[in-house]
């Protein structure tokens, strides 16, 4: 061989040696470019694709993350304050209601000037090359008509229907648009327009926006601080309709919000950058513009209240990155690898990261902090009234009869077993969060002693039930749980209900149906006992015993009160509750109307849900808010720190990739050596 | 007529009617006995689990109501208890978990009611694991019994009648074998569970619906090769009924096919209700759905491994033993290996 030859060879070896050796020293499990460790960027996750992100449609949690942080709304809630305190957003003031003639109420919202929303194409080019403008009171007024469109799968339609004209104006754009298929092509704002939008929606000028409600409904502003009530620009509306390429407007929100979204990729992750024409920019003494000066008792002692922080110009953030992340082991492990900066316990872990109720020592010594509180929710055993043997047409009997079944289940070790302790007993529908609730209120039907089990079996025998047998066919009584889910594991969880029965003698048989069967199923009336769950749109009393009064019977109605429970003492306690501020006798009227459900049983009040959040010590001012608003605007992040501790974490232990080179190396030897033997 | 009194009534006539006439009917014929001696000499082990798993089976399917060991609620007085259920009247539950022959709860170390009694440990609800381990014994040889039941008939019926009539029928019945074939199994038997509903019964028919086709094939080829034989023609020539001519000459000559699927095809059945079990479709207190039940546990820390052991054992306890013996038959039956040894 030439000596030049020799040459080309050893160079050709080393192109290709080289790189692949320095790709095993610098390797690293960091999924992120590595410019972006510099910025305050926060990373969370979703876990599937979002079936729409548009602010009329989505409700739930993953996609509130987006629309949260993408819309804006009139009002905003305090940030710490506990109880719960709503103030002023897009709006001057929180409005005080007007009362008109004939029992109509007038709000009255006067907006900020210079709201601005997030850059985007659909936008004319303004000045300076800007692609935005200014919201008002107009685009307020049209995600109201859009709420009513039927076009839309808006599922909060019922909240609204307190406003004058809703459901007419609904009819009339069904009917129009079935009638005149000209009228149907155009776009949504011109069709609104072209009816003379909505009667109890009007704006007087640019910045005033009226609501008139055709009866009282005073929970009506906490729906003023949701993304329902964004507001939404016409021009993205008409420009993303999923047509020549363009996205859907579900796919693509355009917002007011201090976010907008930059980059959206369904397999891959979401991209909320500043929105340079927030109006918090502008009105910088807005609540909603800038930290908290004061907060709950408490607060102060946590990250909540740093000085740093304290009336601070709002947000913290550049850039929120939300990734997509399917499996919740690994996203787990790449929490505690730090590529994720605050994170749920997953189930599998949980002995792992808290020990004897506190943090273990291993998450301590990470720096990761736990933020625990209780969410505005409660789960329960509904009980169907309407069923002839359960049900309010057995009259005393019936009540015996869920007054022993509701005694002989308890949810403590229940939590215990199934929920890792993540729950609080519950008493009454009221979560500890929301007004109403009376920590020194005991449900004598959900007591947790083993003593009660014998009074259970009492109250069978008062129902006529003695020993769980039906004295008119000797045979036992047989009820039916019925489940609307298939998953082993949730069966398990509902299965320990029906032992719990079976011990004062109920028999008692879980129905395991899919969904949809369970819904036809709730449809035909044949359903006896299910387990279902109620999480609070806003926190007030109203939206938790509602659930069962008689306009909202699923029999009837098609409301969510599966249970078709309605007593007109309980109706008529409600109507003058609903109506009343927070005082206390509004609270009597709580205590009375929980008197009823104590003695009636249509729930078997199960557990308030606890959420447990664990996040990064480089994260601040992280406070768990219950119901679902994504507070990333108040989020700190020291990307200094977590650049650091992310390394420390995950230095790569390349000796077994050497080592796995070396057996190859080694293994082909004998190869080599007949190889070279043979051509000898 | 309660469904435990019908249950006992069969397992009476399968043990006292239908068993010996079995062995009085492989005892007259001389290759049949003579396998089944073979058989013996060669898996007698594995004969003795499946008997032993067979004998479980049947004392759970023994059940009436009433008797002593009614257990501490007033229910089970009212219920049919099988000899299995009885025999664990004694075993009391627990509040959950608990270890194999531990004497304290796995959590908290709490004190046991029957502390070194539960041999496989107790469940998440406090069940007797050994317990439930032995009731879906019954289960599984219930599935594959049933579904065997119905598979093999119907593949008999259609693989031999388009064997030895051909022509159109033959083009038929092939289509139809040829489209079950080609869609997905898996996907066929999700989509049949969903339609009949949940429950053994409708598993069972489910599964013999997807499994039919292999030995439909079988039979069909062997038949083609059967009627062209020398005796089968003459047979014809002498005028002989076709019906004579199925059951006299072709059947028989089968039924060491049978027997082989029959085995080979039952493990496979277990293992597909495991699979449907994974889905949420399978049947109620079978291994399938103890060990589906069973998954999260393995990623507990610390784990908890009894569950899906004890079910995993059992079921490959059985299935060993079963594809053993299925082996050894396909040996023994073996039209060549006969001959060697004649």
């Amino acid at each position: 061989m030439s000596e030049r030859a020799r040459n080309i060879r050893a160079r050709a070896l080393a192109r290709t040696l080289l790189p692949a050796l320095l790709l095993a020293a610098a390797c690293s499990n960091d999924p992120y470019p590595p410019g972006d460790a510099a910025h305050k960027i926060y990373y969370t996750v979703f876990r599937e694709a979002h079936r729409t992100l548009d602010p009329a449609e989505a409700y739930n949690v993953s996609a509130h993350k987006v629309t949260g942080s993408v819309y804006d709304s009139l009002l905003e809630y305090h940030y710490l304050k506990r109880p719960y305190e709503l103030g002023p957003g897009l709006a001057r003031a929180v409005p005080e209601p007007q009362r008109l003639e004939d029992g109509r109420v007038r709000y009255r919202f006067e907006m900020r000037s210079g709201i601005g929303f997030g850059p985007d194409p659909c936008f004319e080019l303004g000045g300076a090359g800007r692609r935005s403008r200014e919201a008002t009171s107009a685009d307020v007024a049209f995600q109201l008509m859009r709420l009513a469109d039927p076009a839309l799968k808006v599922q909060v339609t019922d909240a609204f229907s307190a406003v004058q004209g809703f459901r007419e104006f609904r009819e009339r754009l069904i009917l129009r648009r079935e009638l005149d298929p000209a009228f149907a092509e155009l776009p949504a704002h011109k069709q609104y327009a072209a009816l003379g939008g909505m009667e109890g929606v009007r704006t007087p000028s640019r910045y005033e926006l009226e609501i008139t409600l055709a009866r009282p409904y005073p929970q009506i502003l906490y729906w003023f601080a949701m993304e329902f009530t964004t507001p939404v620009a016409w021009e993205a509306v008409q420009f993303y309709n999923g047509n020549e390429g363009r996205d859907r407007f579900a796919d693509h929100p355009v917002g007011t919000g201090p976010f907008y979204v930059r980059e959206y990729n369904k397999h891959l992750r979401l991209v909320l950058e500043r929105n340079p024409h927030w109006y918090g920019l502008r009105h910088p003494d807005a609540l909603g513009a800038r930290y908290p000066e004061r907060g709950a008792p408490g607060d102060a002692e946590g990250d909540l209240l740093g000085a740093a922080y304290r009336g601070r110009a709002l947000p913290f953030l550049d850039r929120i990155e939300i990734r997509l992340e399917k499996e919740s082991i690994p996203r787990f492990n790449k929490f505690l690898q730090g590529y994720y900066d605050a994170s749920s316990i997953i189930k599998e872990s949980f002995d792992q990261v808290i020990q004897a109720d506190r943090l273990s020592p291993q998450m301590r010594q990470r720096g990761i902090r736990l933020a625990r509180s209780v969410a505005p929710s409660v789960f329960y055993l509904g009980i169907n009234m309407e069923d002839p043997v359960l049900g309010a047409p057995a009259g005393e009997r019936g009540r015996k009869l869920r007054q022993a079944l509701s005694l002989a289940v308890s949810s403590e070790p229940w939590i215990e077993l199934f929920l890792n302790g993540r729950g609080v007993p519950a008493q009454t529908p009221l979560p500890p969060v929301i007004f109403g609730y009376n920590p020194d209120y005991r449900n004598p039907y959900r007591q947790q002693q083993d003593a009660k089990r014998s009074r259970a079996r009492e109250l069978l025998i008062e129902a006529g039930y003695p020993g769980g047998i039906d004295p008119d066919t000797g045979s036992p009584l047989r009820l039916s749980f019925d489940t609307y889910t298939l998953n082993s594991q949730q069966l398990l969880e509902r299965q320990y209900f029906v032992d719990e029965w079976r011990k004062i003698g109920v028999d008692v048989r879980l129905q395991a149906t899919t969904y949809n069967e369970f819904q036809a199923k709730v449809e035909r009336l044949a359903y006896q006992i299910f387990f279902w769950g109620w999480s609070a749109d806003y926190p007030d009393p109203e939206n938790f015993l509602f659930l069962l009064t008689c306009d909202m019977r699923r029999s009837t109605a098609g409301g969510p009160n599966t249970s078709n429970f309605c007593d007109q003492r309980y109706e008529k306690l409600f109507a003058e509750m609903a109506l009343r501020g927070n005082d206390a006798e509004r609270q009597r009227l709580i205590g009375e109307m929980v008197k009823i459900l104590e003695e009636e049983r249509p729930w078997i009040e199960l557990y308030h849900v606890v959420d447990y959040q664990l996040s990064h010590g480089w994260l601040h001012n992280v406070k768990p808010f219950g119901m679902s608003h994504p507070m990333y605007k108040y989020y700190d992040i020291e990307p200094e720190r977590r650049a650091a501790l992310r390394l420390s974490w995950n230095e790569p232990l390349t000796w077994p990739a050497y080592a796995l080179a070396g057996l190859v190396l080694a293994a082909l030897v004998p190869g080599v050596r007949t190889f070279l033997r043979e051509r000898q | 007529m309660e469904s435990h009194i019908l249950a006992n009534l069969l397992v009476l006539a399968l043990l006292f009617v239908g068993a010996p006439l079995a062995f009085l009917l492989l005892r007259r014929n001389r290759m049949w006995s003579e396998a089944l001696g073979e058989l013996w000499r060669r898996r007698r082990f594995s004969l003795l689990v499946i008997a032993l798993y067979v004998a479980v089976a049947l004392l759970d399917s023994f059940s009436w109501v009433g008797g002593a060991g009614a257990g501490e609620d007033s229910l089970s007085a009212h219920e049919a208890r099988s000899v299995i259920d009885r025999a664990f009247a004694d075993t009391p539950r627990e509040s959950s978990y608990s270890a194999p022959l531990a004497r304290g709860s796995f959590y908290g170390d709490e004190p046991l009611r029957a502390p070194g009694g539960h041999w496989f440990g107790t469940d998440i609800l406090g069940r007797d694991v050994l317990h439930r381990t032995l009731k879906g014994v019954r289960v599984a040889l219930l599935i594959g019994g049933f579904t065997s039941a119905i598979t093999i008939p119907l593949a008999l019926l259609l693989g031999v009648t388009a064997g030895y009539f051909g022509r159109r029928l033959d083009d038929i019945v092939f289509f139809v074998m040829s489209t079950l074939a080609s869609i997905p199994s898996l996907l066929l038997l999700i989509a049949l569970v969903i339609v009949l509903g949940r429950g053994t019964w409708q598993v069972c028919v489910a599964l013999g619906i997807t499994s039919w086709v292999g030995l439909c094939r079988v039979a069909r080829g062997e038949t083609l090769k059967l009627r062209e034989l020398d005796y089968v023609q003459a047979a014809l020539a002498l005028g002989t009924s076709h019906l004579r001519i199925l059951f006299r000459h072709i059947l028989p000559n089968l039924m060491h096919l049978v027997i082989v699927t029959f085995v080979l095809l039952f493990s496979s059945l277990v293992l597909s209700e495991t699979i449907l079990a994974y889905l949420g479709i399978g049947v109620d207190g079978s291994w399938g759905q103890m060990i589906d039940q069973a998954r999260n546990e393995l990623s507990r820390d610390p784990i908890i491994w009894w569950n899906i052991t004890a079910a995993g054992a059992a079921m490959f306890g059985l299935l060993l033993a079963v594809n053993y013996v299925g082996d050894a038959l396909r040996d023994i039956l073996d039209p060549r290996t006969l001959r060697e040894r004649a």
